[in-house]
């Protein structure tokens, strides 16, 4: 193929480039066509997600664009995460459309389209403005999703309450990358790298600038993750939010977020941990962070009534758990976060699907409007069941090998390094956090199985809606017993971050 | 074939989910007919694993090892030696008796609660199957949801309380052992430089004495929960008054064996100097879940909870002769392991069969069912007995050898552990005294109807066990006794290193030239050598 | 170049200050604006007196400048929604969910 402008290799930014056309070609379609079109933009979007992942599969690795876009292994492995993500939350958004969002859906789709592609130009982002970029691109379009059901006051307050989070935490993140900028000299994160040793190997220590420029693009960061204390947005907003846009910040945004940290953090700022490998004080920062997370997610999830503001709660507490991948700042620490973010994919958004299905019959997304469905509907109940109980981290389902893996790597790590009790206490508070999640998943799972009374609904979930949770728990049963591909995929992340500057 | 039969034996009862998943709704007969052929199948195919086991041959057995996971360094590796074969034929027994046993009782979703048990089944055999600590622990945690689903939601009246706290205080046990199984494998990373979960590869891992301590801790509180040894068996008697009838059975039968299996399977080779340190608090805690067990069993009201409490102190039997850590008592462990499930599974069924008649369980509602049920009363004295460790049972064999191996390790905690047999005799028998004898008080005992076929057919395979294994126990005892055998010798290689007297353990290959029907005879007083 | 810096954390600090203190939404979106101000007089600042070469820095803040733009619209129009839906936008109006 010949491309314009051939120096800056284009053709590597081709699945993002057609992502972005698809969706103004959505928006188009539906401004165009009938006010009252079916499904027919909602399957329009679908294909176009395909297709973007098949142009994936084709433009290989390599580096476009000077070199601030890169396609290596983790950028693809991250952008079939995020195309993953968008596709199950279109195919769990049908039923919103027709009950709600009748008239704006080429708007709905055109916004997930392009929160999506900013969250895979963010994977392949290499230097700090694009960082910067895709995160915005991500985010904006996200705002304005949050905020869909225009006469809805709590879609609207969820609306704005992710607004005022999201972009204060931009300006601290760019605030900081401000000063990351002029200590070092430069936006691109290979070359920060080299100033950082440098500058480690001079004076052994940051400075109070630069701890302070890092606090501030860390607070940034933990706030699209909803790490404490930065989490508190989360449970409003996913309340508020249509659930399909819930699912998908529950995934995309947090693996955006998730991106970003292990770019700048893990990989950008090596300089800054032992030279052998070992975790310092930096790993440790990251440890309290995800235990607070856990802890606190895991704990108040407990008390929810509501399913999707639990399952908020769960999604707090689940970045806990990816983070403990982090701690391990070694190659197997982020390929288990990879790995974990692949399988979170299958379970949260097969939960989300599964919440949207019944949202969407009963306009109920209480608990307890859930007891005796298994009576009625078993077989969407023994669904939520397995999503549920994966995500708790139950065997065989694969969200067990998810955690098995993070813990695993951190133990590595500690057993390697001298003063490493810290990181047994970690994992030791972590797995003991398990046992709180186990608690209000089984919660659910008790009113739906085990209620003396029979539900009055019967469930039932539009094509699309039943290709979702199909895939979701195919994903976690097949990946549980057989994870050797993932793992594989995952483990290339690592070669493709540079360990030594 | 040799090497894929225990797979077979495993997997076989996904035969079954599957097409019980494809079976119509509203033919409930069907699925119960599935369950009960497959279940028979599978069955049949551990009688033919019996057969097939060298009793003479050391080591492990059918093994098969192949990768699974090669990233993580996990093996789908399976074999047996003859401690795992009698569990694994007990857990293929007692399920069919357990599926005939709900034939009647389940009566709403039959589907799922049939599921459940195959499901059931595939976590029991894998447990006892794997060589690998990754495939025990996913086969450890499979058995958890099936038996959530049958206490929950086919329980009795505070089933959703005992199903959340079974789930909750099995789910802290497996926990601590994942941190441990973490630990260890990344610590046999550092010393062989490869990642494997391997059993036996694992068990020639040395470790420093302190780290042993904890791991054995983070081991042992699992399966201590799971056993349960007191102080940790407060979920039992909530789990089993709520399970339905074969849910108690396999709860009793099968899952509690868990525990100590897991004692003889990873704790005790892996961690031999730690198994030696807490070996003095273990015992004592086995003694006091005796006698405690004991006395609280015979306060209850209800049938189920005094035969769910008599199930803690036999466990503590069961671990007390796993503690002695001498051919005898390890012996007598695991052949009370058999025995402990053949005569409690019974006991829960009888008494699943009595609620089913009178749907009551309470002891002072009951009595003088003798009259009017003499088959019943007759299999029920049976049973009793074998519990109680009467001569010519089951139950006598497993505690002899049990009470010989304690007497030979520690004189005091012998004296302990015998008062136990007479705390059982006390409580069981009273107990019997009271369903079975008097007078008829309660009018609506009057009209209770016999035992059918069905239910004989149930009870009797069990009964044959209980004389079979009372009166010619050598079968069994052959092909425990070279895993026994080999667990010692490691053991005690550790007690000589670190300046204990070992125990001898007699290498002629018999118990100092006992049989067990030197034993019975003995115990009569005739003296016999 | 000292005065830049202090100034843009001035501003930073009026625009937290504000963010966390006003009532009024419009006053939150204002002082969102002046911290991503701050950030672009640093970016400037850096770029004119330290990292000589290159404008990265000059072309970073026009980048802030336009996203920050793009996200002013977005929040304008959900203070409208928000106006629609309780007559005022104060930040006490919208609190209906609690934890």
């Amino acid at each position: 193929m010949d491309f314009p402008f051939p120096e800056y290799n284009l053709q590597y930014m081709l699945p993002e480039i057609f992502l972005f056309v698809w969706a103004l070609v959505v928006i188009s379609f539906d401004l165009l066509s009938k006010r009252n079109n079916g499904s027919t933009t909602g399957y329009l979007t679908l294909f176009g997600i395909a297709i973007a992942g098949l142009l994936l599969g084709l433009v290989g690795n390599g580096k476009g664009f000077g070199k601030m876009f890169i396609n290596d292994n983790v950028a693809v492995f991250f952008k079939v995460i995020f195309l993953g993500a968008a596709f199950m939350a279109v195919g769990s958004s049908f039923g919103v459309m027709q009950k709600k969002i009748v008239n704006h859906r080429g708007e709905f789709y055109a916004l997930l389209l392009m929160s999506t592609t900013g969250m895979m130009f963010l994977s392949s982002s290499q230097e700090l403005l694009s960082i910067y970029l895709g995160l915005e691109l991500t985010t904006i379009p996200l705002f304005a999703m949050a905020a869909f059901y225009k006469d809805d006051k709590l879609s609207v307050e969820s609306g704005i309450k992710y607004f005022i989070i999201g972009a204060f935490s931009s300006a601290l993140m760019v605030y900081g990358m401000s000063f990351l900028y002029g200590l070092t000299g430069s936006t691109d994160l290979a070359q920060m790298k080299v100033a950082f040793f440098k500058t480690h190997l001079q004076f052994g220590d940051m400075g109070i600038v630069m701890i302070l420029a890092l606090i501030m693009l860390a607070a940034g960061i933990g706030f699209k993750l909803a790490l404490p204390p930065f989490h508190q947005w989360a449970p409003d907003v996913y309340e508020g939010a249509p659930t399909p846009v819930a699912a998908f910040l529950s995934v995309g945004s947090k693996g955006a977020g998730l991106i970003a940290f292990a770019k700048i953090f893990v990989d950008g700022l090596y300089a800054y941990h032992s030279p052998d490998m070992a975790p310092n004080d930096w790993g440790m920062l990251i440890g309290i962070l995800a235990i607070a997370a856990m802890v606190l997610g895991n704990v108040l999830a407990i008390r929810q009534t509501n399913i999707k503001r639990m399952l908020a709660y769960s999604s707090i507490a689940q970045a806990g758990y990816i983070m403990i991948g982090m701690v391990a700042l070694s190659a197997s620490g982020i390929a288990s976060v990879g790995f974990y973010l692949f399988i979170y994919l299958f379970a949260n958004m097969g939960a989300f699907a599964a919440v949207a299905v019944f949202e969407d019959m009963t306009g109920s997304c209480q608990i307890k409007s859930y007891a005796g469905l298994a009576r009625t509907s078993p077989f969407f109940s023994a669904v939520m069941a397995v999503f549920l109980l994966s995500l708790a981290g139950i065997p065989p389902l694969a969200g067990f090998l998810a955690k098995y893996y993070v813990f695993a790597s951190v133990v590595d790590v500690a057993q390697r390094s001298a003063d490493s009790s810290w990181m047994y206490w970690m994992v030791g508070i972590g797995l003991l956090t398990t046992v709180f999640a186990l608690f209000y998943y089984a919660n659910v799972i008790k009113v739906m199985f085990f209620s003396p009374e029979t539900s009055p609904y019967k469930v039932e979930a539009p094509l699309p809606a039943k290709a979702v949770l199909a895939i979701g728990v195919i994903g976690v049963l097949l990946f549980g017993l057989y994870p050797e591909p993932i793992l594989q995929f995952a483990t290339g992340i690592s070669s493709s971050l540079h360990f030594m500057p | 074939m040799e090497s894929q039969i225990l797979t077979l034996v495993t997997f076989f009862p996904l035969v079954g989910i599957v097409l019980i998943m494809l079976a119509p709704k509203d033919r409930p007969d069907t699925v119960k007919g599935v369950a009960l052929l497959v279940s028979f199948v599978t069955m049949l195919l551990s009688f033919w694993l019996y057969s097939m086991f060298d009793k003479v041959a050391n080591g492990m057995q059918f093994e098969l090892n192949v990768p699974w996971i090669t990233s993580f360094g996990i093996n789908y590796h399976v074999g047996i030696d003859g401690i795992s074969l009698l569990m694994i034929v007990l857990t293929a027994i007692l399920t069919v008796l357990s599926i005939l046993a709900s034939w009647n009782s389940i009566t709403e979703r039959v589907k799922g609660y049939f599921i459940s048990m195959l499901l059931l089944q595939i976590g029991m055999i894998g447990v006892f199957c794997a060589l690998d600590l990754f495939m025990f622990y996913i086969f450890w945690e499979v058995m958890l949801i099936p038996m959530y689903f049958i206490i929950g939601i086919w329980g009795g009246a505070r089933r959703v309380y005992a199903a959340i706290k079974f789930v909750l205080f099995t789910m802290f046990g497996s926990l601590l052992m994942l941190v441990a199984i973490l630990y260890v494998v990344s610590a046999y990373h550092g010393f062989a430089n490869e990642y494997s979960f391997d059993i036996l590869k694992l068990a020639t891992m040395p470790i420093a004495y302190k780290p042993q301590l904890l791991l054995f801790g983070a081991f042992a509180l699992a399966f201590a929960i799971k056993v349960p040894l007191f102080p940790f068996h407060t979920w039992l008697p909530d789990a089993h008054v709520e399970a339905p009838t074969a849910g108690s059975v396999i709860l009793a039968g099968v899952l509690l064996k868990m525990g100590t299996y897991g004692f003889l399977r990873i704790c005790i080779p892996m961690f031999p100097q730690a198994t030696i340190t807490y070996l003095p608090y273990i015992c004592v805690l086995a003694l006091i879940a005796i006698i405690y067990g004991a006395l609280v069993a015979m306060v209850q009201r209800d049938v189920k909870s005094l035969v769910a409490f008599s199930s803690v102190s036999h466990m503590g039997f069961v671990m007390l002769g796993i503690f002695a850590l001498n051919l005898q008592g390890v012996e007598g462990a695991v052949l009370q392991m058999i025995n402990h499930g053949v005569s409690t599974g019974a006991l829960f069924l009888l008494v699943g069969m009595i609620y089913e008649r009178r749907h009551t369980r309470l002891i002072s509602e009951l009595g003088g069912i003798v009259k009017v049920m003499p088959v019943f009363a007759t299999l029920f004295m049976i049973v009793t007995l074998s519990s109680i460790g009467l001569p010519l049972t089951n139950g006598f064999v497993g505690e002899f050898l049990i009470l010989i191996g304690t007497f030979k390790a520690n004189m005091t905690y012998g004296v302990i552990a015998t008062s136990g047999v007479i705390l059982s005799a006390c409580y069981m028998l009273w107990m019997y005294q009271r369903v079975i004898f008097g007078k008829i008080t309660n009018p609506e005992n009057e009209k209770l109807i016999d035992l059918d076929w069905r239910e004989k057919g149930i009870l009797i395979p069990l009964v044959v066990l209980i004389f079979w294994i009372g009166i010619y126990p050598k079968p069994f005892l052959d092909r425990i006794e070279p895993a026994v055998r080999s667990l010692l010798t490691q053991t005690n290689m550790v007690r000589e290193d670190i300046g204990e007297p070992a125990f001898t353990v007699e290498t002629d290959g018999s118990l100092s030239g006992m049989t067990a029907e030197d034993v019975n005879l003995n115990s009569k007083g005739e003296v016999h050598e | 170049m000292f005065y830049y810096l202090a100034l843009a954390a001035m501003l930073f600090s009026i625009g937290l200050f504000g963010v966390l203190t006003r009532r009024n939404t419009i006053g939150i979106l204002m002082s969102l604006e002046l911290m991503f101000n701050a950030a672009n007089i640093n970016f400037v600042a850096f770029n004119k007196f330290i990292v000589t070469d290159g404008l990265t820095g000059q072309i970073f803040a026009m980048f802030i400048i336009a996203v920050a733009a793009a996200e002013a619209a977005l929040g304008l129009a959900i203070v409208l929604l928000i106006y629609r839906n309780w007559r005022g936008i104060d930040t006490e109006h919208y609190n209906v969910m609690k934890w």
